[in-house]
């Protein structure tokens, strides 16, 4: 056990006196993380959003005009005039847009006459951002016209019940102002409300877990790097011929690593927390589970990792490929929410989903940690069989 | 051809005996039957061409390899059995420079002191004192990654001997150093071996043998082929001195061998194609008979040599090749 303590401190030691360890562990998943949430800060701010939409009006009649106005009120689109081929193409002066709404001519006058009026919408298929907003939109749009000539209808029709003789088109016109003026109060609002009584998300929240456990995985890759090394410059060999146990070599080179690797996760969560107003959710007890079981994972993984090559130059090749395919299938890169079913269940082999789930649990939707217990006890199974098989592998003599 | 050395009553008592080591890797004998016994306070060499076997017999005797068959004992512990017990009474230096570059040299001494179960005033005196030693004690704080060959060489060495081993393995340990580092590795051999530890001293350098060694067992393809002191091996190729001739055009014609070795100065000849190792008890005395036989028997002589023996020519004698080939 002492000799274990040793190992370590040595391993910490070594680690702490190496700047470029430090940068890879910390300053590079901070600029990751940090360009990603300032990337995709846009999706998270509703209110900043500022979509432009190409509009031609071919029919110039009052039902037309009062769309196009209202289109003009909403403080989130730009209404951009243009014809209809230049809607068609989604171009104007050279200029790309995403989408493009086209009233055609005769628009207004088969809405007044109760007929069935459509709009033309083009959109750009690429489009993933401002597309389904837009469209939002101009389907809101339409709604709340459609509501007002119901309104409208309705109201001649009941009227004409109890007074035959009333003016219909007076009836109409009083009827669909009305019904604008309530629709335009909104009597019927939806209040919503973040689960877990988080706060509204900032990108940092989204992106800080998944970046963080990659960065963790990269750099428990470096260990296994190290403890290769090791074998290869002869100071394992040293340690084997004098009085410690193998089990004290290893555990204590495991043992550093579990460290570092929570060190860095929290590290990173508390810059993120103080510098970048990261939510850490509502419990940080269960936000340190979370991060121990992660680390632990992590640090078996390199052991298992460092116990399949017989090179450095190999564990390069099959970590950073592991690493990679990992986070992509784990969800480090995007939420596993937008993925099929069957990609969902096969990302859930990795160290990256199940560390994921219990961290967004937590910070996203403000859980406690009763609600990440399974997936702990789901990632220390996964380093216990990662650490049991690696430590049967390892080869503590060199190879050649 | 080994040499057994002779039995004295005063001699020191045996620390290491080997017995017939054996170690075999997918079907290569890297070791072959190799039996030795090293005596205390002794430094021992283990003279051989790399790939001989010397590197594979050291990691043997450290623990660090079991072998395939045979055992040895170190102080009366058996490597197979109490490799554990073993590991606290010796000490190794291997060929590799292993140790940490990126620590300095005293934080790689303290870790390593630790382990051999050192800690406090007592670490940190024995540290100093070994620092001292290897005249590096000003550039403690340094990271080894910053110091020379040579230098990393007597950390290497430091970090062997924390402990005050019983007995110090040290394999190839000049490998790669300036001469000047080379004679201060060879000044701390001495005091160490003063100090009462007993030395494993492997190299491929005969004169590094013949320079330390009190006993010296030489190794090829995995077997002994010599052993003794320096002088009871020397003795194989004479006393007096080595006359090496080269025969032009040919091999030399069948029995002046046997007609040389009738020469009373001449102790044994040794002959390979055109070429004739003679050792003699006087090879200046020697040369004149020697030249009149070989004029007799037709031979004309391209080129000749007379040197005083060495391992070297004794490597050649006792296998053909040469000792660096």
């Amino acid at each position: 056990m002492r000799n274990l303590w040793n190992v370590t401190i040595k391993d910490m030691l070594i680690v702490g006196k190496d700047r470029g360890a430090w940068i890879f562990l910390l300053i590079t998943p901070l600029i990751v993380i940090t360009v990603a949430s300032f990337a995709l800060g846009p999706a998270f701010e509703g209110g900043s959003i500022e979509a432009e939409l190409l509009l031609a009006d071919e029919d110039g009649g009052a039902v037309s005009s009062g769309l196009v106005e209202a289109f003009r009120k909403n403080e989130n689109v730009v209404v951009v005039d243009a014809g209809r081929g230049e809607c068609e193409a989604l171009e104007k002066d050279g200029q790309e847009y995403e989408v493009a709404l086209v009233i055609p001519a005769g628009f207004s006058g088969a809405v007044e006459a109760g007929g069935r009026a459509e709009l033309e919408v083009f959109v750009d298929p690429n489009s993933n951002i401002t597309r389904p907003f837009l469209v939002s939109v101009i389907q809101g749009t339409a709604s709340r016209l459609s509501a007002v000539e119901v309104a409208a209808k309705v109201s001649v029709l009941e009227v004409m019940k109890v007074a035959p003789g009333a003016d219909a088109a007076a009836v109409a016109g009083t009827a669909a102002a009305a019904a604008a003026s309530e629709l335009e109060d909104e009597p019927v609002q939806a209040a919503i409300s973040n689960v877990g009584g988080v706060e509204d998300l900032n990108p940092f929240d989204t992106q800080a877990p998944g970046y963080s456990v990659m960065f963790m995985l990269f750099g428990v890759m470096t260990a296994a790097e190290g403890l290769l090394l090791e074998r290869e410059s002869g100071t394992l060999g040293r340690l084997l011929v004098a009085p410690v146990s193998r089990a004290s070599i290893l555990g204590g080179k495991l043992l550093a690593q579990f460290a570092i690797a929570i060190l860095q996760i929290t590290l990173l969560f508390t810059v993120g927390h103080f510098v970048f107003g990261m939510n850490l959710g509502n419990s940080i007890a269960g936000l340190a589970l979370m991060i121990v079981v992660t680390a632990w994972t992590a640090t078996a993984f390199g052991i298992l990792l460092a116990s399949m090559v017989k090179t450095r130059r190999q564990l390069s090749a099959v970590g950073i490929l592991s690493v990679l395919l990992m986070s992509a299938l784990g969800g480090s890169w995007w939420p596993l929410d937008i993925v099929p079913e069957f990609m969902r269940q096969l990302g859930h082999l990795t160290i990256n989903a199940w560390a994921l789930d219990g961290l967004n649990d937590l910070i996203l939707r403000g859980k406690g940690l009763d609600a990440v217990l399974p997936e702990a006890g789901v990632l220390l199974a996964y380093g216990a069989v990662c650490f049991i098989i690696g430590i049967r592998m390892f080869r503590f003599r060199s190879v050649s | 051809m080994a040499v057994t050395p002779p039995e004295i009553d005063d001699m020191p008592d045996p620390i290491v005996i080997a017995d017939n080591l054996e170690k075999r890797f997918d079907g290569l004998t890297a070791v072959d039957g190799v039996s030795f016994t090293i005596r205390e306070g002794q430094i021992f060499g283990l003279l051989g061409p790399n790939g001989a076997g010397k590197s594979t017999t050291i990691s043997m005797l450290s623990t660090y390899l079991r072998p395939t068959a045979g055992d040895a004992s170190i102080d009366g512990l058996s490597i197979g059995r109490e490799a554990d017990a073993i590991k606290k009474i010796i000490g190794v230096v291997p060929q590799d420079i292993a140790l940490y570059p990126t620590l300095t040299a005293m934080q790689n001494l303290r870790f390593y002191g630790k382990i051999y179960g050192l800690g406090g005033s007592h670490l940190e005196s024995r540290c100093r004192e070994l620092l001292e030693l290897m005249e590096l004690w000003e550039r403690r704080d340094d990271r080894v990654e910053e110091f020379s060959g040579g230098m990393k060489r007597r950390v290497n060495m430091a970090a062997g001997l924390l402990h005050h081993p019983r007995f110090l393995l040290l394999d190839e340990p000049t490998v790669g150093v300036d001469p000047q580092s080379r004679e201060h590795i060879f000044e701390t051999i001495f005091r160490i071996r003063d100090s009462g530890t007993t030395i494993l001293y492997t190299s491929h350098y005969m004169e590094e043998v013949e320079l330390l060694c009190d006993f010296i067992t030489i190794i090829d393809r995995g077997r002994v082929i010599a052993a003794g002191t320096l002088r009871e091996l020397l003795k194989i190729l004479g006393e007096g001195g080595v006359i090496e001739l080269e025969i032009a055009g040919g091999e030399c014609p069948g029995g002046l061998t046997a007609r040389l070795e009738g020469h009373a100065s001449v102790t044994a000849v040794k002959q390979e194609k055109n070429r004739l190792l003679i050792s003699s008890d006087n090879s200046a005395h020697s040369l004149p008979p020697v030249m009149r036989e070989l004029e007799a028997a037709g031979c004309e002589v391209a080129s000749l040599e007379l040197y005083s023996p060495n391992l070297e020519k004794l490597f050649i004698h006792l296998t053909g090749r040469e000792l660096r080939e």
